[in-house]
């Protein structure tokens, strides 16, 4: 009888355990794909970041009329640029298998996100082909602050572009933003990111930093103080330094 | 509009419904009445018996009220600072300037005095197509630096507000030295010329003068500067084009609003000079006051937006504005951003081109 017993609270204990560690082997296999997800994510908001930088001369060209940087041109542009910064083609992605590399969330995440893209570039049509005018502020920044707007107000996951002084105070960092931004300026630049799970497990956030390049100090650079080209002071910085933040925030075990 | 459109539709039903209980009345009386209204027709006699009868509610205040967005025109070429180039920002496509923070003031105020917001749908079009908008009703109001006391036959059948900005006018820019001096030598109003027109036409004639087609100086010219070549520009900026990168046509002097010219040579194109009297003293063809255009029988309207400036001039703001706009340094990207007003893209000119100069022909 006591073996008997025995026997029935050993195998509930036994299967108390092997579902402990199917539910934890599910959570750590969603907390993967939401990081990579992510990640994914803030690389092709920099990818985008990058078109538009690459087209800034032409953007800003007061003697040209239709630029021709239509929002199909922008799309083939970003495709390729993220292409060559993951080796994923959003092309094919629809019939790529779901992978660790490719998760579902970010096969469904991605292309929201060039269609919220080709959006603010059709918006900005007009501004972009007014001839005679030179300067339209259809910079990297703003096309990213728009087009992460456009794409958060669509999805349950959150895009962010942030820095601790930003311009736009929309952009303001929050508290966990403005300790991982405090962290990563004191450190040297690196293709690294950030990821951490908040809200007692609830969410995952991924910080991926950005640095200012050469072109970033026309207006971010020296001398501190001077007003830019946009009527903001410059920044005083230098090439190298931390530019700021893309943040992700997926909520997890909600899908 | 979508409101208006349903609107009107449940009114031509109710009137509809109506009219079906009508249709029980005797045959004899709709003969009648059918009979009355042929006899009056030709008279505008049918309109006012109808308006006596059942008057039909033509107030525009309440209109804008009851859509709860106004409909606002803007020129699409900048005339800076009174409205600045459309910008892209963080919000998204933005117009900023003295006008538009008009405006702004015009639509708070239409707000509180509707009980409910109101938003402006900006429409940016030609500066001639305006005009056009507004007698078309597509427009509620159009501000874009439009002097009120021009007498142009064009500009003829609007009403326009009390004005907005005082310190308006006709002048001119040159790029040759020459040229300024040459100008300021002619023009002494105390030297026995006759003062005034005369004395303008004088101080121009010979010389070839740039003017932006549809605008106050290309009407001014037209009608008094018979002694000078014209050159018509669809634009400002595409006067400074042509006079900068080419001989044909020739341009000696670019005439048109004074502050906006003031604006541009000491902020943007600063190769360029303001004309000048020989006694220093600003060159001027003419003085002129903006104001805001509206139709004529937008009565209510124009009392009310003649209210907001009255007392924006009475508090101090407009000339805080001016000052704000015209003197102090700022960039407008990003006033743009904080304060600019987003515009309607499907009303704005596609793919707008400041357009180009030609030789009028006519002269």
């Amino acid at each position: 009888m006591r073996t008997g017993l025995l026997m029935v609270t050993l195998m509930v204990w036994g299967l108390m355990a092997w579902g402990v560690t199917d539910v934890r082997e599910a959570l750590a296999v969603e907390r993967a794909e939401a990081e990579e997800t992510a990640r994914l994510l803030a690389k092709l908001i920099r990818a985008g970041r990058l078109v538009i930088d690459q087209n800034q001369a032409v953007i800003d060209d007061p003697h040209k009329g239709d630029k021709g940087f239509t929002p199909d041109v922008f799309e083939q542009q970003l495709i390729e640029e993220f292409r060559k910064e993951t080796t994923i083609d959003l092309r094919t992605l629809a019939a790529a298998p779901s992978s660790i590399l490719i998760p579902p969330l970010a096969k469904e995440l991605l292309p929201a996100f060039v269609l919220a893209s080709k959006e603010v570039v059709r918006d900005a049509q007009v501004v972009i082909n007014q001839r005679g005018i030179g300067y339209k502020n259809f910079i990297p920044a703003t096309y990213g602050s728009q087009a992460a707007r456009r794409f958060t107000t669509q999805s349950r996951v959150r895009l962010k572009q942030t820095t601790l002084q930003p311009r736009n105070p929309k952009n303001e960092p929050d508290e966990y933003e403005t300790s991982v931004l405090k962290w990563l300026s004191g450190r040297p630049k690196a293709e690294a990111y950030v990821s951490e799970l908040t809200e007692e497990g609830q969410t995952l956030r991924v910080v991926m930093p950005i640095y200012y390049a050469k072109d970033c100090l026309k207006c971010h650079g020296e001398p501190k103080g001077e007003l830019d080209i946009s009527g903001y002071p410059k920044e005083g910085a230098h090439e190298g330094d931390l530019a700021g933040a893309i943040t992700v925030t997926v909520p997890l075990s909600t899908r | 509009m979508g409101h208006d459109d349903r609107d009107s539709v449940l009114t031509v039903n109710r009137r509809d419904s109506s009219a079906g209980g009508l249709s029980a009345a005797p045959r004899w009386a709709l003969l009648c009445v059918a009979l009355a209204g042929l006899s009056l027709q030709g008279c505008g006699l049918v309109y006012d018996a109808l308006q006596y009868v059942a008057p039909v509610a033509t107030d525009e205040l309440d209109a804008i009220c009851r859509r709860q967005r106004v409909q606002v025109g803007m020129a699409v070429e900048p005339f800076r600072p009174f409205v600045f180039p459309a910008i892209w920002t963080d919000e998204g496509s933005r117009v900023t300037g003295l006008d538009v923070e008009l405006v702004r003031h015009i639509v708070d105020a239409l707000s509180q005095q509707c009980g409910r917001p109101v938003t402006p749908v900006l429409h940016l079009v030609r500066f001639r197509d305006l005009f056009l908008h507004l007698s078309e009703g597509k427009l509620d109001l159009f501000v874009s630096a439009v002097p009120s006391n021009m007498p142009v036959q064009a500009w003829a059948g609007f009403a326009y507000s009390i004005p907005y900005f005082q310190h308006g006018g006709l002048s001119g820019i040159t790029r040759r030295t020459d040229v300024a001096e040459r100008i300021r030598q002619r023009f002494q109003p105390s030297s026995g010329a006759s003062p005034g027109m005369t004395a303008s036409e004088q101080a121009l004639a010979g010389l070839t003068v740039a003017v932006q087609d549809g605008t106050a100086s290309r009407h001014y010219a037209a009608a008094n500067l018979k002694d000078s070549r014209m050159v018509v520009c669809d634009s400002l900026p595409a006067a400074f084009e042509s006079a900068e990168t080419s001989a044909d046509p020739w341009i000696d002097v670019i005439l048109g609003a004074r502050p906006v010219l003031e604006y541009m040579v000491t902020r943007v194109k600063k190769d360029w000079q303001l004309l000048a009297r020989a006694d220093g003293k600003p060159f001027f063809l003419t003085r002129a006051q903006y104001a805001v255009v509206m139709s004529e029988e937008s009565y209510r309207l124009r009392w009310f937006v003649n209210a907001v400036i009255f007392r924006l001039d009475e508090s101090g703001r407009l000339e805080r504005m001016r000052a704000r706009w015209l003197d102090e340094p700022y960039a407008f990207p990003r006033r743009a951003a904080v304060e600019g007003l987003p515009f309607d893209v499907e009303k704005m000119v596609s793919h707008y081109s400041q357009g180009e100069c030609r030789a009028d022909r006519a002269r």
